[in-house]
């Protein structure tokens, strides 16, 4: 395979990886939040979620490997495992390997979820928060493309999808499913006990 | 019955919505690589990183024509070299 085949082949997995795990965290806080309607039940959100994850980790695998195999770039795969170990733009490199094994552990522990309990794997998932904006600095301080007009663009709409996402999500709270049913209660009670 | 009627609205709207999970998938899979062929077309287009040879190649079988090409891409001179004898010429009083 022509070496600039796959140059440009590791550019656009990684741009549509990014746009991938962009969607994934603002389902994943749509589904926080409890999002429905009649038409688009919580499970769906949360069933989207949940592959496109998993087709984030593919296309950051093709990502990964492309840049890898790619003779003219002697990356190595010590850079793709071990943060840091690259020589070439050692510190943003080294944040896409994080981003990238952040993401591996979430999925992994997403999949045995029955095993580790939902304490841990709560407290796991709180790491994508973590490795989306490890994954954009990667992507503007590796990218060859970071400053031309349609990945720029892209990494902006991206950016302001999940910042409006996390704001809506501390502005409505996280929704508690037995919140009314638990006032009502605490209502009823309050009414018979005399005080 | 009404029970009836509501538990197979319900199996009917899950069903539904199963259906769209599926399309969703599948539609969002075919964009990505879509996708990567489009953006690792749009990258090559704006940073290609690589410099065209066509151009190289089309002036040297240009220049051949004209002139002798060595190997190391030097031509040879079209004007015969000759030597001067001239006695030289010294220069002085130069200033700033």
């Amino acid at each position: 395979m022509n070496n600039a085949v796959l140059w440009y082949a590791t550019r656009g997995a990684g741009a549509v990886s990014l746009v991938l795990l962009s969607a994934v965290v603002v389902l994943g806080i749509l589904s926080v939040l409890r999002v429905q309607t009649t038409g688009w039940p919580r499970f769906l959100t949360v069933g989207l979620h949940r592959n496109l994850a998993l087709m984030t980790l593919v296309f950051l695998t093709l990502h990964i490997v492309t840049a890898v195999v790619d003779p003219f770039t002697h990356l190595g795969w010590l850079a793709a495992v071990v943060p840091f170990s690259s020589y070439y733009r050692t510190f943003w490199l080294g944040l896409g390997t994080i981003a990238f094994e952040l993401l591996l552990a979430i999925v992994l522990t997403s999949l045995v979820r029955g095993f580790i309990g939902q304490a841990a794997w709560r407290l796991l998932h709180w790491l994508t928060y973590a490795a989306w904006p490890f994954a954009v600095l990667h992507g503007v301080g590796t990218g060859t493309d970071a400053w031309s007009a349609w990945l720029f663009t892209l990494q902006a709409f991206c950016v302001i999808a999940v910042l409006a996402a996390i704001g809506y999500r501390f502005m409505t709270g996280s929704r508690d499913p037995l919140a009314d049913a638990r006032s009502s209660f605490q209502g009823a009670v309050d009414r018979r006990e005399p005080r | 019955m009404e029970i009836k009627d509501t538990t197979q609205e319900r199996v009917q709207a899950r069903d539904a919505a199963m259906r769209l999970l599926n399309r969703l998938t599948t539609g969002a899979a075919v964009s990505a690589v879509a996708g990567v062929a489009l953006l690792g077309a749009f990258s090559a287009y704006t940073i290609p990183g690589t410099t065209s040879s066509s151009t190289a190649s089309t002036s040297t079988t240009a220049s051949s024509s004209s002139s002798t090409s060595t190997s190391s891409g030097l031509q040879s001179s079209t004007t015969p070299v000759t030597s001067s004898s001239s006695s030289g010429v010294a220069v002085s009083g130069g200033s700033r």
